[in-house]
Order: structure tokens, then sequence, then C-alpha cells
């Protein structure tokens, strides 16, 4: 029976749909704006709940001034090299090399996952152990990595590599048995031998469900980075974000963690802008 | 000697007859259809001679060898997924003369651009002769129509020149309009190539049509495995006016091979 106005079926029009999709932003900033104001009055003292001007002036002093531990830029220094002596570039570059190389190092696994799908020796040698890695914690195994690689650099990559890679081994994996065997004996009957098969028609033809694979797991990737570097580090993004929390730094942590949030959004955005440009075959399920 | 010999051929799956005793000659230039309901292993024997599968008893000779896997001397038109998604029309055409002439890393070769030039020429042409414009060339098989997507499929089949060209239900997703024009088609190209065609359908008209030769396979009981029921030249003068006449033959044929329990073919 019908109440008289239709859910599944109504269809907002552009200006509602663009008004209902900002609310909650809007909503939540006031609110917080609000309650900061509120706060402030009865406590000029306050450092729960920032101002917006606070939150400006300390995210200026994260642009333009290096990080505590670091010495002072000179005074007649210029723009760029205030701001590439300066605690937040420190400490994005630090991220991100880690970020980077975790994600070169996804490759592999990818490699590892269409061979395991496409070659019945190499699966039946892989399939139950990665299976068995993916069930294992990855964070639990953070202070066997500590004590195993020392808390620099590697055990932070390791912490990654190992939480992210069984799910795209996996991954892989099934995209590569989902390719209809119609497709491999065809590519056969054509004259190509196995290699030709994984690499000039499987490969191709996952590639751009892998990547979407990835970028769901950039997440993930974040997730171990940041685990990793807030235990034990001396720079980047995380790091920085627990360092603060110790003299409650809440004017610089709020923007720091929406410059994260920054920051993935454009990753995901220019990864997903690359699928497009690079598969325009490829359809979207 | 026969170009394909199946010789007391049977298949089962985890002990589930799909074929029992299949015993078939087909001659060099022979076009074959393969006449059967759904599930009478006619894809089946159809695959034993592609090679992606093997068979579970008796041998099957291709060429005086049993085969070990697929390879260029035997093209294949599947019904579903016969182009690559990726590749666009023309890379799908030339895809068999590169991949086999040109291995993986071969392609660096300045030679390799030399003679892709060529294969694009020969594609193209082959691109005309199953009725496509050059303008498709360049565009990817979903945007083509299921017939044009065939019509691509069995260019890219017949660029490698195979001795033997086996397709599986090719035209059974198409509607009876382009059915009919890729039947012509089909023929046309048989007549003109020489090759081998083995063709599976469950449709009685189209391998009358198409067939110079049409093998029916049918099961005695649900229990056992399909044998060859009935094996029948189709003299190609008198094709058109012949058809009603066996059409009619193979349907009581059929009928009085099944028993009762299986509903004709057709």
């Amino acid at each position: 029976m019908s109440a008289g106005f239709q859910l599944i079926h109504a269809q907002p029009s552009r200006s509602w749909a663009l008004i209902l999709s900002w609310f909650l932003f809007v909503a939540g900033i006031s609110a917080y704006v609000y309650t900061a104001q509120q706060r402030h009055v009865s406590n000029p003292e306050d450092r729960v709940t920032p101002t917006l001007v606070q939150m400006v002036r300390g995210m200026r002093d994260a642009v333009l001034k290096p990080a505590e531990e670091d010495e002072d830029t000179p005074e007649a220094s210029s723009l760029v090299q205030k701001i590439s002596a300066s605690m937040l570039w420190k400490d994005t570059k630090a991220t991100s090399r880690r970020f980077v190389l975790s994600l070169a190092l996804l490759l592999p696994a990818v490699i590892l996952g269409l061979h395991m799908g496409l070659f019945p020796f190499v699966g039946a040698f892989f399939l139950r152990f990665v299976l068995f890695f993916d069930k294992i914690v990855a964070l639990s195994l953070l202070p066997i990595l500590f004590i195993v690689f020392g808390i620099d650099e590697l055990s932070k990559i390791m912490l990654i590599v190992i939480g992210v890679t069984p799910t795209i081994i996996l991954d892989t994996f099934n995209l590569t048995r989902g390719v209809p065997k119609e497709q491999i004996v065809k590519a056969f009957s054509l004259g190509a031998g196995d290699f030709d098969v994984a690499y000039r028609v499987v490969m191709k033809q996952i590639w751009p469900r892998v990547l979407n694979s990835i970028r769901l797991n950039l997440k993930a990737v974040m997730l171990f980075l940041f685990a990793g570097e807030m235990i034990s580090s001396t720079d980047g993004l995380a790091y920085r974000i627990g360092l603060l929390r110790r003299h409650m730094g809440m004017d610089v942590i709020i923007p720091y963690v929406l410059w994260v949030a920054l920051l993935l959004f454009l990753v995901d955005l220019s990864m997903r802008l690359v699928n497009r440009w690079l598969h325009p075959w490829f359809k979207e399920a | 000697m026969s170009l394909i010999q199946a010789q007391n051929v049977c298949v089962s799956y985890a002990s589930r007859p799909i074929l029992e005793g299949i015993n078939l000659q087909i001659e060099e230039g022979e076009f074959v259809c393969l006449l059967g309901q759904t599930g009478c292993g006619k894809s089946t024997l159809l695959r034993l001679i592609l090679g992606s599968e093997h068979p579970t008893g008796g041998r099957l000779l291709v060429d005086g060898q049993e085969l070990l896997q697929p390879d260029r001397t035997r093209g294949y038109v599947p019904q579903k997924y016969s182009l690559f998604p990726d590749k666009t029309v023309l890379e799908n055409i030339t895809f068999g003369v590169e991949v086999s002439q040109f291995g993986l890393f071969k392609r660096f070769t300045p030679g390799f651009y030399r003679r892709r030039r060529e294969f694009r020429e020969e594609a193209l042409d082959y691109l005309r002769r199953v009725g496509l414009r050059e303008t498709d060339a360049s565009k990817y098989p979903e945007q083509l129509s299921g017939g044009m997507q065939q019509r691509v499929a069995i260019a890219q089949a017949l660029m490698t020149r195979p001795r033997i060209l086996l397709m599986d239900e090719a035209f059974s997703a198409l509607d009876p309009g382009t059915r009919r024009e890729m039947q012509t088609l089909l023929r046309e190209l048989w007549r003109a190539t020489g090759t081998t065609v083995i063709f599976v359908t469950h449709n009685t008209h189209e391998a009358l049509h198409l067939g110079t030769r049409v093998v029916v396979l049918a099961k005695d009981s649900p229990e056992q495995g399909s044998r060859e029921m009935l094996d029948l030249q189709v003299a190609e003068n008198c094709h058109e006016e012949e058809i009603p006449r066996l059409v009619r033959r193979l349907e009581n044929a059929s009928r009085s091979l099944l028993a009762e329990a299986v509903p004709a073919i057709g």
C-alpha cells in the first residue's frame, strides 16, 4: 500500500540533493564552532576545543616553522625555504615515503596472485599458506617485528606488507580465477603461450580491478603505517599527532587529521582517474 | 588418413558419463555440425578436438597426433567471451599473428613495428570480409552488438589461418535475422578458405543450413553417456528445398531413438 509519497522512487531535484549532501558538513562545523566558543567563554585557557583562529594559527606555524626538534630557519629565508624546512612538510615527506614504498611492495603481491590463479602448481604451493597468513592479525605481530627488525623503517614497512599483502594476493587470485576460461582457450588457439596468456591476456584484463582493490585497501595501508609511526618513529604525520597529544595540541592535531584525510582522498582520486585513463574499455560494476 | 579421428572416445566427469564410445572420422575441408540437446556432450566433444579437455577413454587424434593443449592449428569461436575486452577490434584480430610471431620480449625490437603495420593491413582486409567498416577498427568489443562481436571473433580466428575452425554455439545468442546473415557469411568464408569447420549447435535448422554433414549426439538413457546417433551427409546443391524434409527426418529419428522421456531436438 502506498503512503501517498514515494521513497524508493523519489527524485530529489538538483538543489535539494546539493543541500542535503552538504548539510551534515555545515551542521558539524557549526556545532563545533559553537561548542568551542562556549567553552572559551567559560575558560579562556581551554585546550580541548581550539577555535578556528587557533587552528589556523597552529597550522600556519606547522607550515612555516620547523618542528621543535629541528633548528630554526634564519629570519631572512624565502617562503619556499621556510615551507621546505617546516614541520608539516617534513612529516608529510616522511609518511609519503613509507606509503609509496609500501605501495610499490604490493606489485609483487599482484604478480604472485596472478600466477597462483593461473598456474595450478603455483596455486597449490602458496594458496593454503596465504589463506593462513591472511588470518594473522598484523598488529599483533608488531612487537615481534620490532624485536626482529629493530624499531627503524624496516619494521614499519614490514608491518604494512604483512598486513595488506595477503589481501591483495587473494584478491588478485580471485580476479584471475574469474577470467572466463574461453578467453584463455581462445588465446591458446591463436598461438599464445603460457606467459603470453598470463601477461598479455589475463593481467591486462584484471589490472583495472586490481587497481580498484588496491584503492579499497589504501585505508588499511594507512592504518598500519600510522600504527607503526605512532609507536616508534622520529617523524611522520602520525608521529606528530601522537607527540602533540602529550601536550594537548588540539589546534594542530585536528588540522593534521583533516590533512591526512585530504591526502588520502587525493591519492584515491588520482588512482581512479589514472585507472579510467589507462583502461577506457573498463566499465565499473 | 582422416584429419580428425575419434576412436572409441569416452568422457566422464566424476564417474558421470558424458560421452560413450564415440567413433568419428572427419576429413579435411568438411563442414561438420554437431547437433544435440543441451547437456548431451557436444561441447565436450568440441573441447576434446580443441585440446582443452582430454578423453578419459579411447583416443582422439588430430592429424595423427594426440593433443596436449589448444594451439594455433585449431581456431575457436565460443558463444560468449569470444573477444578480449581490453583490446580494440583491430588489436583483437592481430593478436594471433602478433603473439605467435613475436614473443614477450621480441615486441621491443624495431622489426615488430614494421611487421605490425602489415598485420594491420591484413586485419583490415579480414574486417571488411566479415562485413565491418574500417571505422569499427578502433572500437572496443563492448561497443559492438552481439552479431558484430561474433563477426570480429570469426575474423580473429581466421587471421591465423587455422586448419580447423571450432565454433561452440557461436550464433545461439543472436537474433534470427542476424543469425541468418552470419550463417551465410560463414558458408562463404568456409568455401573461400577451405578450412575444416566443426560447428556445435542445438538448432536443427541451423545445422542443416550450414553443414555438409550433420552428426547427432544423444543418450540412450539418462544414466548413459551420449553416442553418435546419426551421421548425415547433406548434399550442397539441394540445400534449401531439402531442409524441411531433413528436419522432419532428423526429428523423427531422434524421437524414436530417445524414447518418450526426452523431447525432440530443434
